[in-house]
């Protein structure tokens, strides 16, 4: 694990509990990770090393995964924290605003 | 384009009332009707006077629940028969909603047919809220909170059943903490101006130019952003004087859908687009369905500043805030990679 977590990243992911009904806090740890913890579960949020393919890397109990966007953190984070969590897909309807 | 108007609001709030007045005036001589009861034994289409060639009465169930295919279908059925001259030339179609319909999935399907996209347009929602049991009706039925959530307008009906004072005024408040974007109409009988009620979409706003900020009703949301604490339901804006990527606005979208689903009642918006800064984009959006973005030909005023506005179930406002912001943060990282 390495790398600090930017402060916006903190702030959403503290709002994001809160949106979702998820008792839990997020704290920054001395190495600018963060460490959030719910229910009993704690995940720990980085930056990907550089050398990665990512740019987060999420850790449970040991076990790391990485993503690659900001909506993959989300996905990550409320999948292990959320069991209620059912994502639903953005669908473009073909039915214009305006005229054509 | 048919401008396709949904009239929507709980049992007994007047809707029926409303439609058959307004089918008496001529400026409706043109509209076609489609009613959607809930109950084995239709009623509504005796006490409205209209011709029968474009008036379709659906039973098959709540409409919002069961039939949307069906409602898909009577379109297109409607539609054929005005192009073979079966049935008069109408130049509007109005859907009556049962009382308990959820707007939303009507909205959807309307939104969602391709071959209707091509011949139809989404004029609006207009709600009708009883002035002598709204109040009762909202705090007892999650659906008629949805119904007026969602309203361009709400009409206020059966006034001359009521006062002034505590009751008028709790029904107000309470339908401007619920929807504070949505102009409130009155009407005793369904007397109400027709164009006032129904020339609300975002067509008609655009045409009008300036009107579009009154669409969006940032100006209203700016002095009373609304919370419905008993529902969760609220109203607010975001406002951004920064042009928005493009690339950082379809990942909000995304995100917020793919969060939110079936919280996020309604969204609409006038989005500064940095790759197109002299069009603004208008996006609009029901629950995680949206229309593609329309690009106007200019800025209808010399604001310029990026307007996103929300009815939603739950969603707090810090939360769309950070997420837009973490979003653009990321996008203008990754463009800088990409450097």
């Amino acid at each position: 694990m390495s790398g600090e977590v930017p402060e916006h990243v903190s702030e959403l992911l503290a709002q994001s509990l809160a949106a979702w009904r998820v008792s839990g806090e997020v704290a920054r740890e001395a190495a600018g990770t963060l460490l959030i913890t719910a229910d009993g579960r704690c995940l720990r949020i980085s930056r990907a090393p550089a050398d990665l393919p990512f740019r987060w890397m999420v850790d449970e109990a040991g076990r790391t995964r990485g993503v690659t966007s900001i909506a993959g953190l989300l996905r990550a984070i409320r999948g292990a924290l959320d069991p209620g969590y059912r994502p639903v897909r953005l669908r473009v309807a073909p039915l214009p605003l305006l005229p054509p | 384009m048919i401008p396709v108007a949904v009239l929507t609001g709980f049992l007994g709030s007047g809707k029926t009332t409303l439609l058959a007045r307004l089918l008496r005036t001529q400026q409706f001589s043109r509209t076609a009707v489609i009613v959607n009861e809930f109950g084995e034994v239709g009623l509504d289409h005796d006490l409205i006077e209209t011709g029968e060639e474009s008036f379709v009465e659906l039973q098959t169930g709540c409409l919002c629940c069961t039939i949307r295919g069906d409602l898909v279908l009577t379109l297109e059925d409607l539609l054929a028969r005005r192009d073979a001259g079966a049935v008069a030339p109408f130049d509007r179609i109005v859907i009556e909603t049962s009382g308990l319909a959820d707007p939303a999935p009507i909205l959807h399907a309307l939104m969602g047919d391709r071959e209707l996209a091509r011949r139809l347009t989404l004029a609006g929602v207009v709600t009708t809220v009883d002035a002598l049991n709204g109040l009762g009706t909202l705090a007892r039925q999650p659906e008629s909170v949805k119904q007026v959530a969602v309203a361009d307008r709400l009409l206020v009906t059966k006034t001359d059943l009521v006062g002034s004072g505590n009751e008028t005024d709790g029904l107000a408040a309470r339908l401007a903490a619920i929807n504070p974007a949505a102009e409130v109409l009155r009407a005793s009988y369904g007397d109400v101006d027709p164009e006032r009620l129904f020339d609300l979409g975002l067509e008609a706003a655009a045409r009008k130019g300036p009107d579009l900020h009154a669409w969006l009703s940032v100006d209203a949301l700016a002095h009373h952003p609304s919370s419905a604490h008993d529902t969760e339901i609220s109203c607010f804006a975001i406002v951004r004087a920064a042009p928005i990527r493009a690339v950082a606005l379809t990942l909000l979208l995304e995100i917020l859908a793919e969060h939110c689903g079936a919280d996020l009642l309604r969204l609409k918006g006038l989005v500064n687009i940095t790759e197109c800064p002299e069009r603004p984009a208008v996006i609009h959006g029901v629950q995680h369905v949206f229309h593609p973005p329309a690009w106007l030909e200019r800025w209808p005023s010399p604001d310029r500043r990026s307007r996103l506005v929300f009815i939603t179930r739950g969603i707090p406002q810090a939360w769309v805030e950070a997420l837009l912001a973490a979003v653009e943060a990321e996008v203008g990282e990754v463009s800088g990679d990409l450097q």
